[in-house]
């Protein structure tokens, strides 16, 4: 499948002028010091990772660990919880990815029928809210009395639709050749079928797009948990257990904190642990799974995939 | 009204037509467990919920060694949950909802939760089934009584029995490293001058090592690190921004003072000379302890729990090589010869901070005798030194004392955490640090001489002789009494002019101070001046005479009961 | 449509009313797949959006959260009046907007350029191999990421430092982090270095969308590399760039705050300060709500002039729009 599609890229590759050897070595040149430059803080934060605690206070670690030690991986890994949070968080983040993205999908199909009369109450309805919020408090009371403290709905029902995904997918909608969508009006499929059968399936690239953007979202967030899930252990999440860990390990980090707080963690005596190291392994357990997930998308971002596929 | 029918009809048409799908999983457990008990059975096992305003890891507290003691004495257990983001955000929608934990111990929002009426006024409790927590509080009450005259919380700072100080300098001090002192010949130092000599005279002996003379610590919340420095020199003790006249107990802010001024102009001099590392004003944290834990600086001022890291890392290098060079001393550094040094901690009564049972708590009077409990000798041995020849040893003179290896299997992070110590040594009632039992040890085991003195090495030893003191606050001079120590306690109310001249004064600090210790030295005065002009601009007076007003409270108070 | 109308007056303004109602509610009734398919996310929105709406009115009052909404104290403008008189307002304003303006051209420009540089690769593994690297230091959290810049642009050491020093340019260590006016400039190389990769992927999508046969009719005609790249590619990013493009500008007084906060110290105080730091130190770590809604609303306000001037602009244009 993929190699017909690739063909033409091929067939106009063939000629190679002088200038196009050139620009091709530049090209190459430039991404290769792309690569250098994006790899090292990953690189960087996983040799902090492998480094001893007490050790990596002294800086100075860049590419390789200086005493290496599995410790801070045992230390990440000996919460018992961890292992029910990231289910938890992997459930969020698929259950949450794939309703949004579907519900977005359809909100955006709506509001790119040219007849459709309440397309532009819709699309302003929807993208005003952009640019503003009620403030936290009055999200909470919502949230209270809708029921949703201490549900596993509260990580999918209010973030349910992200306006930046509608509008994304509606420009891809909107770019589709007219013709195709009216032929499936002329077979007799209805909206709801034509969105189904016809849209989805052009809009594969750009709806694995916007699943990218939802399941990072989701899977980075901890903020819904600390206000709504806090006192629920069986709803925490890995990102949330991972920021007690830090928070934990360093409680001087957090940036409300007044002096006094500072005295009574001198007296309590909390700050021991040294946080970089602590830092980085979280760092490293939390990103790697959800970085996985994109090398596993980009088969569908092949160059005339979706025209091919009207084609075909 | 009308907006909640509204409103949950839309809920239902919304749950019933996206929900479908993910149903809700954690209805079973309730927040609060004690509304099972009846408070009739007093030996039914209860769980409380506990929120502590800190980081930490959540557990029940009969998961510790100690939790699961006092369960056995009491039938109390505690489900512990700690603070993970902003503590004014998650405190917010506690009040907004009217729905608290059991029991709180917050930290700087405590008197937003005071105020909005969070907490039930302790008193009656406490005369009904608290002796212990009258025995330990009482003489302190006046300083806990909120403006209704009732007690939301209870402070962590009672000190009980006499007072004992700090074997070793846990707050601040001018630190320097030991190889200075010892080409030097261990003199006794005193002064700034004198101390930044010695400084200047290694450098220069040593030109060819590229050593740091003197490194600050100024990033983000830890600025305070900086600005405090000349109220240390000036000779008193950490009241934060103000200064208390000794004799008119009035509070001045000292940021637009001479002592200010002149550790300005010493840091400009040395800044000068190349001795002052410049980027002291643009490291952060984490580089701060690093060029510290790298050895090469030769002096800084900082407060011990904050260099913590990078000490103990020179510590234990130390103790690997045999070799203490590196290692530093904490020194009570003054302006002049017959100043006296006020750098260690009066017993101060910290009444801001403190434990409360909230208007959610279903068995308040369950609570209250779970903390009188509490409160009582043995239970303070156990929270402090835990189990006898398990986590301490008695000699035959009574004293209670830690053999090495004991020490570090109770520093653990990790023991500490599962015998239950981190929870419970701070953040519950208890006898204040500096604290002594009636057989005379110390309560808390940080404290006791003996615990310190098992830890020296080979390096200490030599240098406590050489100086001739047993431990390393002996080259400090005894507090002095201040009732109203410490200062900083004094509540400000979040959002009022004093909070925001506080606010301002900072950021006009931060601005200014890099700029005047940079400048070159002909330039220092005139900036210096337009310093002294835009901090005057400010409302020093609102914040000044709430803090003399408030100190005359606390001096009021204590007097009227002691 | 009833549970829709008392959203806002404005809105219902908006609405597109055809010549007469009867036909409005013909075509509506015609069109009811399309209704059911996006009603049920219209009351989504009102209940989630617009209900919480009511918190604005604690921006007019000194906000207690245990008092109930009309034993509230009010006191009018109270709080936009520090926000306004503030002398450093206009400051903090200013930083916000440049560096949202520096993000904002920085971004784009070099997002599209990557897009279309990653196109041009021959290599797909090794195409897919850069993206997916590039685009991991946008899960590193800015904590780590601000101590891995400070490190670099350190004077003792920092590899900037040494190498600037090194071919000549500069006598001894400069304090990058020290000077306010390379601020700006450090914070925008920062979320470029940060996000470029990240910012990539929706162009890369968008390329999809491409018809591979305008490449080859380009090619017939004789359209070198740069041609097809101008003439081909370009056009084909144009759609989501301007709609990209409208959103963003709709929010340039959010220029971020982590980064800001984490780089920002005494020094370089006067270009490193924004509106969301402000609101930090004077509302949230005060506890005071009011004064960050107050901040929020004046944002919305700002939002919505810019978004509603960018897509008549864009309409003036004759390019695509948001609404």
């Amino acid at each position: 499948m993929s190699k017909t599609r690739s063909a033409p890229v091929k067939q106009y590759a063939r000629f190679k002028s002088p200038s196009d050897r050139l620009f091709d070595a530049g090209n190459i040149t430039f991404m290769l010091l792309l690569v250098i430059v994006t790899l090292y803080p990953f690189l960087n934060t996983l040799a902090v990772s492998f480094n001893e605690a007490v050790d990596s206070v002294k800086g100075g670690i860049y590419l390789w660990p200086r005493a290496f030690t599995w410790e801070n991986y045992h230390y990440v890994f000996n919460e018992a919880t961890i292992f029910h949070a990231t289910l938890i968080s992997v459930l969020r983040t698929v259950i949450g990815t794939v309703a949004s993205v579907f519900c977005c999908a359809m909100v955006a199909y709506t509001i790119s029928r040219p007849e459709y009369v309440l397309r532009k109450f819709v699309s302003l309805a929807f993208i005003l809210t952009m640019y503003f919020s009620g403030g936290l408090i009055p999200n909470f009371l919502l949230i209270r009395e809708l029921g949703m403290i201490g549900t596993f709905a509260v990580y999918i029902i209010p973030g349910l639709i992200g306006v930046f995904n509608i509008i994304v997918i509606r420009s891809f909608i909107e770019a589709l050749p007219e013709g195709i969508l009216e032929s499936a009006r002329i077979d007799g499929a209805g909206e709801f079928a034509t969105f189904l059968k016809v849209v989805l399936p052009l809009c594969i690239p750009v709806l694995a797009t916007v699943s990218l953007f939802s399941a990072v979202g989701q899977w980075n967030s901890w903020f819904d948990v600390f206000l709504y899930n806090s006192s629920y252990k069986e709803l925490s999440t890995l990102q949330y257990e991972l920021m007690k860990i830090l928070q934990n390990s360093n409680t001087s980090l957090n940036t409300g904190q007044d002096f006094a707080s500072q005295f009574a963690n001198s007296e309590s005596g909390a700050n021991r642990v040294t946080p970089t190291s602590i830092r980085a392994t979280m760092t490293i357990v939390a990103s790697v799974p959800i970085i996985l997930v994109y090398p596993f998308l980009q088969k569908y971002f092949v160059k005339g995939m979706t025209l091919g596929g009207v084609k075909g | 009204m009308k907006r909640k029918v509204w409103l949950s009809c839309l809920s239902a048409v919304l749950v019933v037509s996206l929900l479908a799908g993910c149903s809700k999983s954690a209805d079973k457990e309730s927040p609060s467990a004690s509304a099972t008990d009846g408070g009739t059975k007093k030996e039914e096992k209860v769980t409380f919920t506990y929120f502590n305003a800190a980081a930490g890891k959540d557990k029940n507290t009969n998961e510790t060694t100690i939790g699961k003691i006092l369960e056995e004495q009491t039938g109390v257990n505690f489900k512990l949950e700690h603070l993970v983001g902003d503590e004014n955000t998650k405190v917010g929608t506690f009040i907004a909802s009217n729905a608290y934990p059991d029991v709180i111990v917050p930290g700087n929002s405590i008197d937003k939760l005071v105020g909005a009426g969070a907490f039930i006024p302790l008193n009656d409790l406490i005369d009904k089934y608290g002796p212990n927590i009258k025995r330990v509080y009482e003489p302190y009450y006046n300083l806990m009584k909120a403006a209704d005259g009732n007690i939301y919380f209870l402070p962590m700072s009672a000190i009980v029995g006499d007072y004992l100080p700090a074997p070793n300098v846990d707050q601040g001090a001018f630190w320097i490293q030991r190889r200075v002192l010892k080409e030097a010949g261990y003199p006794k130092i005193k002064t700034l001058d004198e101390y930044l000599n010695l400084i200047r005279d290694y450098t220069k002996k040593h030109a060819e090592e590229k050593l740091t003379g003197y490194l600050a610590l100024t990033t983000q919340d830890k600025f305070f690190a900086f600005t405090n420095a000349p109220m240390h020199l000036a000779g008193y003790p950490n009241d934060g921004g103000v200064i208390v006249d000794m004799k008119t107990h009035k509070a001045n802010d000292y940021g637009d003072d001479d002592i200010t001024k002149r550790y300005l102009q010493e840091l400009n001099k040395l800044n000068a000379e190349g001795l002052f590392d410049k980027s002291s004003f643009v490291d952060n944290y984490d580089q701060y302890l690093a060029k510290i834990a790298s050895g090469k600086v030769l002096g800084f001022f900082d407060y011990r729990w904050q260099a913590g890291q990078a000490l103990s890392n020179l510590h234990e290098a130390a103790v690997k090589s045999g070799n203490d060079d590196l290692e530093y001393i904490g020194l009570p550094i003054v302006y002049d010869k017959d100043t006296k040094d006020q750098y260690l901690d009066p017993p101060s009564f910290v009444n801001n901070r403190g434990i409360g049972i909230s208007i959610s708590a279903k068995d308040p009077e369950r609570i209250v005798r779970f903390f009188d409990n509490l409160l009582t000798d043995e239970n303070q041995i156990l929270s402090n030194w835990g189990i006898k020849d398990q986590t301490y040893k008695v000699d035959d003179k009574g004293r209670f004392y830690r053999p090495a290896e004991m020490v570090t299997e109770t520093n653990a992070e990790a023991f500490r955490e599962s015998f239950g110590f981190k929870y419970f040594e701070y953040n519950w009632p208890r006898y204040g640090n500096g604290s002594t039992l009636p057989d005379g040890n110390s309560a808390g085991a940080g404290r006791q001489p003996e615990v310190a003195q098992m830890s020296y090495t080979e390096g200490d030893k030599k240098l406590l002789q050489e100086y001739d003191i047993k431990s390393f606050s002996g080259l400090f001079a005894a507090p002095d009494d201040r009732p109203w120590y410490p200062a900083w306690s004094i509540p400000v109310e979040q959002g009022s002019p004093a909070q925001i001249f506080t606010q301002k004064k900072g950021d006009l600090q931060r601005k200014y101070f890099p700029k005047l210790v940079l400048a070159g030295a002909n330039e220092f005065d005139g900036l210096w001046e337009e310093y002294f002009k835009e901090f005057n601009k400010l409302d020093v007076k609102v914040y000044e005479d709430l803090i003399t007003a408030e100190v005359a409270k606390k001096i009021e108070n204590a007097e009227g009961k002691k | 449509m009833r549970d829709i109308e008392p959203l806002s007056p404005a809105q219902v303004d908006a609405l597109p009313l055809p010549p007469g109602r009867k036909s409005f509610f013909k075509k509506l009734v015609q069109q009811k797949t399309l209704v059911f398919m996006s009603v049920p996310f219209l009351i989504w929105l009102f209940i989630f959006k617009y209900m919480p709406l009511w918190g604005w009115t604690i921006a007019f009052q000194d906000f207690r959260a245990n008092r109930k909404v009309f034993d509230q104290h009010w006191v009018g403008w109270k709080h936009f009046k520090f926000l306004f008189q503030d002398e450093h307002f206009f400051l903090v304003l200013r930083n916000t907007l440049a560096m949202s303006f520096i993000n904002l051209v920085l971004g784009f420009f070099t997002a599209i350029t990557l897009a279309i540089l990653l196109n041009e690769l021959r290599n797909i593994a090794f195409k897919r191999v850069v993206q997916t690297i590039s685009y991991l230091p946008h899960f590193i959290s800015w904590v780590v990421a601000a101590s891995i810049i400070s490190t670099v642009l350190s004077a003792d050491g920092g590899i900037i430092n040494e190498l600037l020093m090194a071919v000549g340019l500069i006598k001894e260590p400069i304090l990058w982090l020290g000077v306010g006016k390379y601020f700006w400039g450090i914070l925008g190389a920062s979320e470029v270095w940060k996000n470029v990769g990240w910012n990539t992927i929706i162009y890369l999508a968008a390329i999809t969308t491409i018809d591979p046969a305008q490449y080859e009719a380009a090619e017939i005609d004789g359209a070198g590399r740069f041609q097809r790249i101008w003439h081909v590619t370009v056009p084909g990013l144009k759609p989501v760039f301007i709609i990209l493009l409208i959103m963003n500008i709709g929010s340039l007084l959010e220029s971020g705050f982590e980064p800001q906060y984490l780089l920002g110290n005494g020094m370089n105080v006067d270009y490193s300060e924004n509106l969301d730091i402000f609101v930090l130190k004077y509302g949230i770590q005060m506890g005071n709500f009011s004064l960050s809604i107050a901040a929020g609303m004046f944002k919305t306000v700002v939002s919505f002039i810019l978004l509603f001037s960018a897509n008549h602009i864009a309409k003036r244009l004759g390019e695509d729009r948001l609404f």
